[in-house]
């Protein structure tokens, strides 16, 4: 797949152990013990994954230089401590964030998410039901017809936003103020209506909704 | 140092300064208006037209008065002649004032007068009558008595029932005024007056002055700078309100070195539960990839099983840890909450979010009930995360086996409540709800430090948890 992913862990035995099993998903791994030349060896990579506490240059001041060397490139962080200041200092530039203990799966769905959403995944389509996505052209067909389902601005920026976050619940404050960028008020009933529509056009059966799920009494989800 | 302030301190004090204004109003009254007075009459002495030389024979009256009555002692029992020529003798010697004596038969002998005529018109000499009847010799001394012109009698033989008549001086109202004490013109009430306006002036001066340095000091106090402590102020005189303002920059700098040492106590404890908490679960990190190896080998069923009991265990034991640092952290008093205004209802939908797809899993009931108004409460959100992580994660762990999880808002007399229930086998019931402690306690003072109240009703049936803001009625009328 050419993917390349940056690794910087100062611990040889989790650095191998995930080296390895990322290696086993297919991924490249340039693997480094310290911060020192990790912006060098992130030429070409897609992803960054560092680790907080370093020996020399700690995990923050290294992903700090690599999103000023490679604006684009996602930097998820693993960190070992607990304090909340510093989950939030560390995702003031990086793009997620996990715990350690952490289990291999989780790192690698989490990988996943951010290389799709910053499209440095393959452009494989994305199956949705009886939907397929094809997110680099901004093109949903129906799979059985290949009829191209057109949206407006609104409803495309909605679906694209639900997309990004593929699989998480997100509530109604959340979509509204990404989509609008301004804050939601209680009651204002112009993203159900926008929904209403958007559903419309993606569900087979709107009054019983697939694509665009409802979980009540917090939001809505598009699930893979 | 400090004796050396002190005795400056006196000198300048504000009392010490205020006792001076008040000692020189004082001194004003007995000192100064005399003092005034006299510099006035010198200043006048030295201004005005002195009194011409040959008006100095008569300046003292008193001296006048006892050589007239030993002139008239001396003429008793004398000729009329010799009266008149002793008369004239006096005359020569005194020429500016008028003279002349009656005899006993009440007749008028001999009148001299000065020959400048204003003299001669300020005496009245004409009004001298001939033959001296009663009221005229009383109407005449009553005009002595006034001075209009001064005149001095005096009996011939110094008696009165000598009956040899009597010796007149008259002196003229020109010369006595020459010699009259001056009286107090207009200029010097005016000196007077601007004494007295120039004390008031000062005494207003004095207290406008203080109130002003007052006021700064009040504005310093209040003013908060950057780290929620005031900027210390310039120092000014060194009086008491000087001394004030070096003590409450005294102050200032304290509560600064204090605060910088309570940040740097807090950092110190954070990076120590930082390091515990990376030497703890790097360990932890090596275990459960190792495990993740160990489950892709051709397992057992048994030891798939075991496998993945000791990755939740691990799990598990890293939400401990977790919690056991902060707990360190809370307990210590060195986290810094930053309490705001928030939309509690919003922060439960996202929480509850994250959550979700956990309880899906586990095929718990969720029932979320948060419509309606926003709630705000003041409070610090990501602390405010934790208490409802800290509380869905008991429910996960401790109350599985009630399959529900119930997020609802209720109204109470305190205004709007956040009410967590499951439907597990309570707090009390030993095996489940073991390790639910420490997640608790982490509620607790996390809720204390954001005045917010718990109120726990647990039993077979479940767990309710009810979380108020009791001071928050009137947060959401804004």
């Amino acid at each position: 797949m050419g993917i390349t992913l940056l690794y910087v862990e100062d611990d040889r035995e989790i650095g191998s152990a995930v080296s390895a099993d990322l290696r086993e998903r297919k991924y490249a791994v340039r693997w480094q013990q310290s911060g020192e030349g990790a912006v060098e060896a992130a030429a070409g990579c897609q992803l960054a994954i560092l680790d907080v506490m370093l020996p020399g240059l700690d995990g923050f001041t290294v992903g700090q230089r690599l999103k000023r060397a490679y604006p684009e490139m996602p930097v998820l962080m693993l960190s070992a401590r607990t304090s909340i200041d510093d989950k939030l200092q560390g995702l003031e530039f990086a793009d997620d964030y996990l715990t350690k203990p952490f289990h291999p799966d989780e790192l690698a769905a989490r990988i996943e998410v951010l290389l799709r959403r910053t499209g440095a995944a393959e452009p494989a389509p994305l199956v949705l039901k009886h939907l397929v996505v094809y997110e680099g052209n901004n093109v949903i067909q129906e799979a059985a017809t290949g009829r191209e389902i057109l949206l407006t601005g609104k409803q495309f920026q909605i679906f694209t936003y639900m997309l990004r976050h593929l699989g998480q619940i997100l509530t109604k404050e959340q979509i509204y103020e990404a989509v609008w960028g301004e804050a939601y008020i209680e009651g204002d009933k112009t993203l159900m209506v926008h929904i209403r529509y958007l559903r419309e056009k993606l569900e087979l059966d709107p009054a019983a909704p697939e694509i665009i799920e409802t979980v009540r009494g917090i939001g809505y989800r598009v699930r893979a | 140092m400090s004796g050396r302030r002190s005795l400056g301190g006196r000198q300048q004090s504000l009392l010490s300064r205020y006792l001076l204004i008040i000692v020189a109003a004082l001194l004003f009254i007995p000192v100064g208006i005399p003092l005034t007075f006299a510099g006035y009459n010198l200043f006048n002495l030295q201004t005005a037209e002195k009194p011409p030389e040959e008006y100095k024979l008569y300046s003292n009256i008193t001296a006048l008065e006892e050589q007239w009555h030993q002139e008239a002692l001396s003429l008793s029992g004398q000729t009329p002649d010799a009266i008149d020529r002793r008369l004239e003798e006096l005359s020569g010697s005194y020429p500016l004032a008028a003279m002349f004596w009656v005899d006993g038969g009440g007749q008028t002998r001999q009148i001299h007068t000065p020959e400048d005529p204003q003299l001669q018109g300020q005496l009245g000499m004409d009004r001298i009558p001939a033959q001296w009847s009663a009221p005229e010799a009383i109407a005449f001394m009553k005009d002595a008595a006034r001075q209009e012109p001064l005149a001095i009698v005096a009996f011939i033989g110094d008696r009165a029932d000598a009956g040899e008549g009597f010796l007149v001086m008259q002196i003229p109202e020109k010369i006595t005024e020459a010699y009259r004490f001056q009286s107090l013109s207009s200029w010097y009430i005016l000196v007077l007056l601007i004494f007295f306006a120039l004390f008031v002036a000062v005494s207003w001066l004095f207290f406008t002055g203080i109130r002003r340095r007052l006021l700064r000091l009040q504005t310093a106090m209040s003013f908060t700078g950057g780290a929620g402590i005031p900027e210390p102020i310039a120092p000014g005189k060194a009086d008491e309100i000087g001394r004030l303002e070096e003590a409450f920059n005294h102050m200032v700098a304290e509560l600064t070195v204090s605060r910088r040492r309570e940040a740097e106590e807090e950092g110190l404890r954070k990076r120590l539960v930082a390091d515990l908490s990376h030497d703890l679960r790097t360990p932890l990190t090596v275990i459960r990839s190792h495990l993740h190896v160990l489950g892709k080998e051709g397992l057992s069923r048994r030891g798939q099983e075991s496998i993945l009991l000791m990755d939740e265990r691990i799990e598990s034991l890293s939400g401990l840890i977790d919690n056991l640092l902060s707990y360190n952290l809370l307990s210590s008093g060195r986290v810094t909450l930053n309490p705001e205004r928030k939309d509690v209802l919003r922060i439960l939908r996202e929480s509850a979010a994250a959550w979700y797809p956990l309880w899906e899993k586990d095929g718990f009931e969720v029932d979320i009930s948060l419509e309606g108004e926003p709630l705000y409460w003041i409070i610090d959100e990501s602390w405010f995360r934790r208490i409802l992580d800290n509380l869905f994660q008991n429910i996960v762990r401790h109350a599985r086996s009630g399959k529900y999880v119930g997020v609802r808002t209720v109204t109470r007399e305190a205004g709007r409540a956040v009410v967590i229930s499951d439907r597990g086998q309570g707090m009390d019931s030993t095996p489940e709800a073991a390790g639910a402690g420490l997640g608790l306690s982490i509620v607790d003072l996390l809720l204390n430090r954001m005045e917010l109240a718990r109120k726990t009703v647990s039993s077979q049936q479940g767990t309710s948890i009810e979380i108020t803001q009791p001071q928050a009625n009137n947060l959401n009328k804004i």
